[in-house]
């Protein structure tokens, strides 16, 4: 499958917002065009459908009208082999809820997807781990990390694979504002490795990306 | 890597369920396996002992009292005929034609000549159930193939020639033997002359049968065209063993020729075999079912990883795999199992088969039998496995 340079958003609302009246946004109801090697920062209030914008992009949800484009293209007919082959090769997503395996260390958590993409070498994932200081806590079951240790695990594993787009649910959430310059930095490098995009989404505490475009959702 | 899924999978699994799936499948199928085996085995006692003549057909004649051999109307009536035609237990009935001349029968052994008057009867073809190459005449035929009572070779063997210092003979010794026919009108005028072969013999009939060709052909040029009401019937019966039979025979002073207890054991041996195997496709399916709802229950406890794994990448194929893993190990062990029961319990109850003289059946029906029950309960498993890991792939639907 060819590179996916362009994730188009057209009149796209959730269904759940349909009898509602939604004010001014700048991606629902309009048309919203994400390009490969831009990065995007979505910023709104809870509760506006950040994640659910982002389940729609995985394919992880359809719960929506208007129509969803890759390069043009509509992926409501996408069948679930080709939406798995995206998920290994051209989207990458970390959730809000992490999503990670609690009864799995930190390294297990991180190999359960590098082993699929065999895209790092145990020492790129080693030096990762400490980047973000948590190199300690390798061996440990996530399950027993706090919230913040949680999301940094979930950040290294995020970027375990070939990506046009990285999607990223409020990433940084618990982590304070150094490992937050980390993670954006150790993101956007791996972006710009690829020439790829980081989309990235926040309440009030936003991934520090450098040169993002502000959308207000 | 797909140990690592694996593991993650099959949390939450209870060894327990599995075990209580295998214990129940190998039972039913140990049941069906080996009731049919039994069936296969055993059937050979009643059924292939003779084989001209179907258990479910049955020779029935009127009892012969002081009245009727006075009166000379031991025959059946065509009314007659249509009432038992006409009842529910009955899907064909036709006439045993007996022959309207006087036969003559001599062999020549040893030197030694030995001849006797005998006689004919035949019934329609579709009745025999020999091969139509050992069981046909034509016209023009020197040779007509007989059936012919055990009991007549048993008199023979153990009355005649014990007391006339003659060998005896075994069945196959006989049907080597030809023997002359001399066919002559009741008034002498006419002659035909035939040689008789031994086709096979019966325990159900107490008479010497030819074909229904040749008992035609020769009335027509021997009889000298009266008709008379046959004597014996032949009945083709749907359920044999049924109790209105009985009833009916009696009350109309109707007799069963023949060996009896080959119909009804035969029947009885089929009635239970139908009831173990029932029994055992019960048991069978209520182990399908628990299969069914033991994986549903685990993949619905693990429907959050399944999801997770899928929204990692991992294609619908490698978080089924587990899953498949299970069914077809647990299937293929409760098989292996049910069949290594059904050949121990043959193992037990052969000796005491072949004391009874029957031939073994073959081993190919049951074995085939279990891989197709088998193959349906795991396809119907692999079915609904993959039918729930799509389901899973989107959480909202």
């Amino acid at each position: 499958m060819e590179r996916i340079n362009e994730i188009t958003l057209e009149g796209m609302l959730p269904k759940v917002f349909v009898n509602e009246r939604i004010h001014e946004s700048g991606v629902w109801k309009c048309r919203l065009a994400l390009k490969r090697g831009e990065n995007y920062l979505i910023e709104a209030a809870s509760g506006a459908g950040k994640s659910s914008m982002c389940a729609y992009i995985y394919g992880s949800r359809d719960d929506y009208e208007g129509k969803l484009l890759f390069n043009g293209e509509d992926v409501t007919a996408f069948p679930i082999s080709r939406w798995q082959e995206i998920r290994r090769s051209h989207i990458a997503y970390l959730p809000q809820e992490l999503d990670l395996f609690p009864e799995l260390t930190a390294l297990e958590n991180i190999q359960l997807k590098n082993r699929l993409t065999s895209h790092f070498g145990d020492a790129e994932i080693e030096r990762f781990l400490e980047e973000l200081g948590i190199a300690s806590r390798r061996d440990y079951p996530v399950g027993r990390m706090s919230i913040g240790q949680q999301q940094r695990v979930a950040i290294i594993r995020s970027i375990c694979q070939p990506f046009d787009f990285i999607l990223l649910d409020e990433p940084v959430s618990h982590l304070d504002e150094e490992n937050n310059r980390i993670a954006a930095a150790m993101i956007m490098r791996e972006a710009a490795r690829q020439g790829a995009s980081v989309v990235s989404t926040s309440v009030g505490n936003p991934l520090l990306l450098s040169n993002a475009l502000h959308i207000l959702l | 890597m797909m140990g690592q899924v694996s593991s993650l999978l099959r949390k939450n699994t209870s060894p327990a369920r599995i075990a209580g799936f295998v214990l129940s499948n190998f039972l039913g199928l140990a049941i069906i396996l080996g009731g049919l085996q039994f069936y296969l085995d055993a059937r050979s006692i009643w059924e292939d002992d003779d084989s001209f003549i179907r258990s479910d057909y049955m020779v029935i004649n009127k009892r012969v009292t002081s009245e009727n051999t006075l009166g000379g109307a031991s025959g059946f009536s065509a009314s007659e005929i249509d009432d038992i035609a006409g009842q529910p237990w009955v899907r064909r009935v036709a006439p045993f034609s007996s022959a309207g001349y006087k036969v003559y029968a001599s062999v020549m052994q040893q030197g030694r000549g030995m001849s006797t008057n005998m006689f004919f009867e035949s019934i329609p073809s579709d009745f025999v159930d020999v091969p139509a190459s050992r069981w046909s005449w034509r016209e023009g035929d020197d040779e007509v193939p007989l059936i012919i009572s055990k009991d007549y070779l048993t008199l023979y063997n153990f009355g005649f020639a014990a007391s006339a210092g003659l060998p005896q003979m075994s069945e196959g010794l006989m049907s080597g033997i030809p023997l002359t026919l001399t066919l002559t009108s009741d008034d002498g005028s006419r002659r035909l002359d035939f040689h008789g072969r031994v086709a096979g013999y019966s325990n159900r009939l107490n008479t010497i049968l030819v074909p229904q060709e040749f008992m035609d052909w020769s009335n027509a040029r021997l009889s000298g065209g009266k008709e008379k009401n046959p004597s014996r019937m032949i009945v083709e019966v749907s359920r044999p063993g049924d109790v209105a039979i009985k009833d009916y025979l009696a009350d109309h002073d109707y007799e069963v020729a023949g060996d009896k207890s080959a119909t009804s054991a035969s029947f009885l041996l089929r009635v239970v075999v139908g009831i173990v195997l029932a029994i055992g496709v019960v048991i069978t399916l209520l182990s399908f079912f628990i299969l069914l709802l033991s994986i549903s229950l685990l993949m619905e406890k693990n429907r959050g990883k399944l999801h997770s794994l899928l929204q990692l990448g991992y294609d619908l194929g490698a978080v089924e795999a587990p899953y498949r893993k299970i069914v077809v190990v647990a299937s293929a062990a409760a098989w292996l199992l049910a069949t290594a029961g059904a050949l121990v319990l043959r193992a037990f109850y052969l000796p005491a088969l072949e004391g009874l003289d029957a031939q073994p059946g073959s081993l190919w029906p049951m074995l085939l039998l279990g891989v197709l029950l088998t193959a349906m309960v795991i396809l119907l498993n692999l079915r609904s496995i993959k039918m729930k890991v799509r389901a899973s792939w989107r959480l909202g639907k």
